[in-house]
């Protein structure tokens, strides 16, 4: 079995003229909660379409759980799960029975032992109390917490979930979070999209950023805010003394640019790496300003997906 | 994984296992409710209480005996079955998998652990559960009726088998078409208009010389024991009937009719359950595979030519000798040295070339790549470092597998005519010599102008010139024709531009018949030969298209 739990190679998507994933390769370990982020258009869906056997991609090697999807759809598919966007459910079932039957096509055992792991997943999604409602009658929310039910019936190793947190309140986010964050504990491997990356961010020991079918950065959420962020680091100092002092100190260098002061506290962009970063430090220290607080401030997520989507960092 | 360690999920259910298949417990569980089945129950069962009383007991004043009165609700309580079956459950086959996919739930099956056959197995006995319940619920009428009627056992089976697998026929075309359309109401009545059609259009065609449609009905059974549903009186005279209807005959071969009924519906089960198949193993493959669509055209040439070349010599296969056997004896009494006319051979030239020719178009239609299957499948070719497309993959050419069929449809089609005027029904007549050239003509030019026009332009410029150059000029030459004699030859000269109407042209050069107006017999080979002169050259032009079309997607695929 392969060492990663999703193994993607060389993988390309075509609509006619039009690239949706353009050669992008990837390698998600085991046990992660991992991030696939970008904006709309980026290129996700069509990337867990294909990971979920739903389409057959232009080109590349995609491995899941060890199975190859090509060769091995039905063992992938049984130790997968996936969670649309926009979830659908049908208007011609109860919950309790639309998981039932989606535990049998996964020959979740008989009967009983089908229906008592119909309720865990209810009861894992705060559902229970719906358990005899028709499926058409629930919230956007509910349908979404339904279908997480669904993705969790037969317990998959690797789960890919789009765009789940969309529709769900606060509490609901919160609690799908965490119980992503379980499984990934228990071993099993979370696949989540979103185009906000902060939630992303929260949630995800690493993620990646796609634009326009292109990977751009991958890592944990620090080290893809270092890739994508501003080449000039933004920092905020304090000291016990002046702070007009530590200005004019700053002032002086020629990597210091952006200067500003605002009250005790000076803002200023830093054009250097961490080595500069620590030389700065050290400088700080050895000119007796009487440093109370060194602090950097990276670019807000937002900032960099707003920047991602305008295409400004594609190559 | 630990949790998953512990409930370790068992292997696939089998296809053949239907009562274990999910999708058909999924669909008894929604659509067999106590509420809406119990009253369609109700329904049922009173209808067929009704009709098996008010034919039963309103027959005892005529009939007397037991065993009659009892056989008098068998036809009656038929119908109103394959009402059930044919009708609606076609039609929910057709209308339930469109639901799945407009509700967008079809994504979640196809992410099932299932084979793809047991996915089509589960919707083709799941979507019309009710509706084999409901036929189900007749059923002890019908039996009580056989039992009581001392109606042959063999009858029974025989009809009731054939009746079993033509619903499977139909609910699968039901599937075939919801997969394909996207409004669920459309599909319902595409679907049960196709089974309408079975029973009312295709059976005429069958009359001319196109025995083998009659084979995926369950005419051809019913007729054969039809005297044992009857009262014996009836039963008796349908008996005299019937002794002149013929057995199933494929070539050589003298068979039962239930057993090629069979054999043909089997046949065609196997290509549907091959294409949904095809479908649930990849969603946006083709219907059918290069090979398997010219396999399936050249099946229908041998069946089209198997069932009917050995009732020429006989004279069966004329639609004129069925009538003078029925009616020639009680009408004229001379009816013993019937002769068919040239007419019957006429009309069964031409509508042979017009089946072969939609047949051919609708396997092109199926096999054809669009622009976007070539490039991708471009694309892959040269990341896998091929420098040519495999032969048989989706996006490789249909132009060989197009040409082949055209082949072989023309060579069917001239058998067929052959043996048609070479039969001793018209020693004077004889196919002239320029017969073949004419039906190579029509099936090259009508198949290779399409498959090139589809591979080149895409289906959006295809159907808008089938609606200017095939529907349209077919109407104005129909208005024209009946509005006055005087326009009869511009209609003949508007008439030819329609594909659809070239078989028609041609039979009328292969055999000049006298009985055409002077006129008309003129103008038809002038306009004929001259349509087949226009469409070489835009066949040939269609065919440059097509090889700088393809170089261009080539090229195009290095891109990127």
């Amino acid at each position: 079995m392969s060492e990663a739990a999703i193994e993607i190679k060389d993988l390309r998507v075509d609509y006619g003229d039009f690239v949706a994933v353009h050669d992008i390769s990837l390698s998600i370990p085991y046990g992660q909660v991992f991030g696939l982020v970008g904006p709309n258009g980026a290129g996700k869906t069509s990337t867990f379409k294909v990971l979920t056997t739903l389409m057959e991609p232009t080109y590349g090697e995609v491995t899941v759980a060890g199975f190859d999807i090509f060769e091995s759809a039905d063992e992938a598919r049984r130790v997968m799960a996936y969670m649309p966007d926009l979830a659908p459910v049908p208007s011609d079932l109860k919950l309790w029975e639309f998981l039932d039957f989606h535990a049998d096509t996964h020959r979740l055992g008989g009967g009983k032992e089908r229906l008592a792991r119909v309720d865990e997943c209810l009861a894992i999604v705060n559902l229970s109390e719906k358990r005899e409602a028709w499926c058409k009658e629930l919230s956007r929310g509910q349908t979404q917490r339904l279908i997480l039910a669904k993705t969790l019936l037969h317990r998959p190793k690797v789960l890919i979930l789009d765009e789940p947190a969309s529709g769900l309140d606060p509490l609901s986010r919160r609690e799908m979070r965490l119980a992503l964050q379980a499984l990934a504990n228990e071993g099993a491997t979370v696949l989540v999209s979103s185009h906000i990356l902060s939630e992303l961010a929260e949630m995800c020991s690493s993620l990646c950023v796609m634009n326009q079918g292109r990977l751009l950065a991958s890592g944990t959420a620090e080290e893809v805010k270092r890739q994508l962020g501003n080449a000039e680091r933004r920092f905020k100092a304090r000291t016990f003394g002046d702070p007009e002092s530590l200005a004019s100190w700053l002032e002086k260098r020629s990597d210091i640019s952006a200067l500003k002061r605002e009250g005790a506290v000076v803002n200023f962009q830093f054009t250097g790496d961490d080595d500069g970063q620590e030389n700065l430090l050290a400088d700080l220290v050895n000119a007796g300003l009487k440093l109370r607080a060194f602090e950097e401030e990276g670019s807000s997520f937002e900032d960099i997906l707003v920047s991602v989507a305008e295409g400004n960092r594609v190559e | 994984m630990k949790n998953g360690d512990n409930h370790r999920p068992r292997r696939a259910v089998p296809a053949w296992k239907i009562w274990a298949n999910p999708i058909v417990r999924r669909y008894a569980r929604s659509r067999l409710r106590p509420a809406s089945f119990g009253v369609a129950l109700l329904l049922t069962v009173m209808v067929a209480g009704f009709l098996f009383f008010v034919s039963r007991e309103g027959s005892a004043r005529v009939m007397g005996e037991e065993v009659n009165m009892a056989r008098m609700p068998l036809i009656p309580l038929l119908i109103l079955q394959g009402l059930i079956l044919f009708g609606l459950g076609t039609g929910q086959a057709a209308a339930g998998i469109t639901t799945e996919a407009d509700e967008g739930v079809i994504d979640y099956q196809r992410l099932a652990p299932m084979t793809p056959l047991a996915k089509v197995m589960g919707y083709l006995f799941g979507l019309p559960i009710r509706e084999w319940l409901l036929f189900t619920a007749t059923l002890p009428f019908t039996i009580w009726s056989v039992w009581m009627g001392e109606v042959p056992l063999g009858s029974f089976f025989q009809l009731y088998s054939v009746f079993v697998m033509a619903a499977i026929l139909y609910h699968l075309t039901g599937l075939l078409a919801g997969s394909v359309m996207k409004n669920r109401r459309w599909a319902f009545l595409a679907s049960t208009g196709m089974v309408f059609l079975l029973y009312t259009v295709i059976p005429q065609a069958a009359k001319f010389g196109l025995v083998y449609l009659k084979y995926v009905t369950i005419y051809p059974v019913f007729k054969d024991v039809y005297p044992d549903l009857l009262a014996r009186p009836l039963g008796d005279a349908a008996v005299i009937l019937q002794s002149v209807i013929p057995q199933a005959r494929f070539f050589g071969l003298n068979l039962p009719q239930v057993v090629f009924t069979l054999i043909s519906q089997a046949v065609l089960i196997l290509a549907m359950v091959t294409m949904l198949w095809r479908r649930w193993r990849k969603a946006d493959c083709h219907l059918l595979g290069k090979v398997g669509a010219t396999g399936l055209f050249a099946w229908l040439q041998v069946m089209l030519l198997g069932n009917a070349l050995p009732l020429i010599a006989t004279g069966d296969l004329f639609p004129s000798r069925e009538l003078s056997r029925r009616f020639g004896r009680l009408v004229e009494p001379g009816a013993g040295e019937w002769s068919p006319e040239l007419g019957e051979a006429f009309v069964m030239i031409a509508l042979y070339g017009v089946v072969t020719l939609i047949f051919l178009w609708w396997l092109i239609f199926l096999i054809t790549p669009q622009d976007q299957t070539q490039v991708r499948g471009w694309r892959r070719a040269r990341k896998l470092g091929s420098p040519s497309l495999p032969q048989l993959s989706d996006a490789a050419t249909a132009f060989p597998w197009a040409l082949a069929m055209a082949g072989m449809g023309a060579v069917g089609w001239f058998v067929f005519s052959n043996a048609l005027l070479q039969s001793h029904w018209y020693p004077q007549f004889s196919l002239n010599s320029l017969t073949p050239l004419a039906m190579v003509l029509i099936l090259l030019g009508g198949g290779m102008g399409l498959q090139a026009l589809l591979e080149c332009y895409g289906r959006k410029i295809t159907g808008l010139m089938v609606i200017l150059a095939g529907i349209l000029p077919l109407m104005l030459a129909v208005i024209m024709g009946v509005t006055s004699d005087s326009l009869s030859v511009p209609a003949i000269w508007m008439g030819v531009i329609c594909p659809l109407s070239w078989p028609f042209y041609g039979a009328a050069v292969f055999l000049s018949p006298d009985e055409l107006p002077r006129h008309v017999a003129r103008a038809m080979p002038l306009a004929f030969w001259f349509m087949q002169g226009v469409t070489i050259l835009i066949v040939l032009w269609l065919l440059g298209q097509l090889r700088e079309s393809r170089r261009k997607i080539s090229e195009a695929s290095k891109e990127g």
